[in-house]
């Protein structure tokens, strides 16, 4: 799901970075009106993000190909809007200490990671209506949340990888590789899906308050 | 004296045994040792790509595939590189869109160098930590008591 330097276009990666910008604006502003003080919110943003950073390097091994956490559902369900800045902050360390990711594709792992998370982030917050405090609705929506974020990110990056395979690579076993890659995020999918659940009923239980996006 | 007849007969054999590449059936193998380059690629997890696909650009165009190929099952890939364009070549190994570009440098230099960087779990740990230090210590920096 981190797509690293030099594997799309340069017209892709600019786009990317627009996409990117515009978004971490819209959040910002976003921010801005909904938090009567948004620093009450920036530890939480911060620990999560060093979740995230730290995430990626748990690798599963799942022949034949090797995926690790992401963790992006985690991040929307706990942060809301604060998810897609913390991932571009997340995004950017993970490509300069580890080259995972690339910095010139940091807009386009972005949108590709942010994005996802934010809808996440939205659905949890469907649990107004089905009661702030029953287990059950949480855990559900907690569930998809995590799902949503990698199983939406993955999708949207093979459509991308698909889309802009060069013309002298041999695009059959490509695409079959992107396919193959795409199917293996399915495991981590669930599995992230089942963690954010089960992180949200320890909050539920210990601290609900911190599920609140207004802290 | 050799007669006429003897001549004609020996410059005929003469004639049959001169190689004729068209009907040859002998095989002649020559050698000639050169430098190559191996390229081993793996995920950071330390698998090898197997089946990545490979992409060689010469140092005069870093535009258009001078050789493309595919790594074995251990992730590895073998190439001569042109010893007429001494430079930095650029080899590219991609899989579904995981890849990394690596540099090399052949000729004035002596030996191929490559610019390669890998790190050991420790370093990578002390990574982390530094990250996630700096990011708590962003936490508790914003989250200290208002005086």
């Amino acid at each position: 799901m981190h797509i690293p330097d030099g594997i799309i276009p340069v017209q892709a990666a600019l786009g990317g970075y627009v996409a990117a910008g515009g978004a971490a604006w819209l959040t910002l502003v976003k921010i801005r009106r909904k938090y009567k003080n948004p620093r009450e919110a920036i530890p939480r943003a911060s620990l999560l993000t060093a979740v995230f950073f730290a995430a990626s390097l748990v690798h599963i091994p799942l022949p034949p190909t090797s995926v690790h956490l992401v963790l992006s559902g985690l991040v929307g369900v706990i942060l809301g809007w604060f998810a897609f800045p913390a991932i571009l902050v997340g995004l950017f360390f993970q490509a300069v200490m580890f080259q995972h990711g690339g910095l010139t594709t940091l807009g386009v792992n972005a949108c590709l990671i942010g994005l996802p998370a934010l809808l996440s982030g939205a659905l949890f917050q469907l649990r107004r209506y089905f009661g702030r405090n029953r287990a059950v609705p949480n855990a559900l929506l907690a569930f998809g949340g995590g799902f949503l974020a990698v199983a939406v990110g993955a999708f949207s990056a093979a459509l991308l990888l698909t889309y802009t395979i060069p013309a002298h690579l041999d695009a059959a076993a490509e695409r079959a590789a992107i396919i193959a890659l795409s199917l293996a995020h399915l495991p981590v999918a669930l599995l992230e899906g089942v963690f954010t659940a089960l992180v949200v009923l320890f909050l539920l239980r210990v601290k609900p308050e911190l599920l609140e996006l207004e802290a | 004296m050799i007669s006429k007849k003897t001549a004609a007969i020996l410059t005929a054999i003469g004639l049959l045994l001169l190689p004729n590449a068209a009907a040859a059936h002998g095989v002649e193998l020559s050698y000639e040792t050169v430098q190559g380059i191996e390229i081993t690629a793996r995920y950071d997890s330390g698998e090898p790509m197997a089946g990545g696909q490979v992409t060689v650009y010469a140092p005069d165009n870093p535009a258009d595939p001078w050789l493309t190929g595919t790594c074995d099952d251990a992730g590895k890939f073998f190439f001569t590189p042109d010893p007429e364009q001494p430079g930095w070549w650029e080899v590219q190994v991609r899989l579904a869109g995981h890849g990394d570009l690596i540099r090399i440098e052949t000729g004035a230099g002596g030996g191929p160098a490559a610019d390669g960087t890998g790190f050991t779990t420790l370093q990578k740990l002390v990574m982390v930590l530094a990250v996630a230090w700096g990011l708590a210590g962003t936490a508790l920096f914003f989250s200290r008591r208002k005086s």
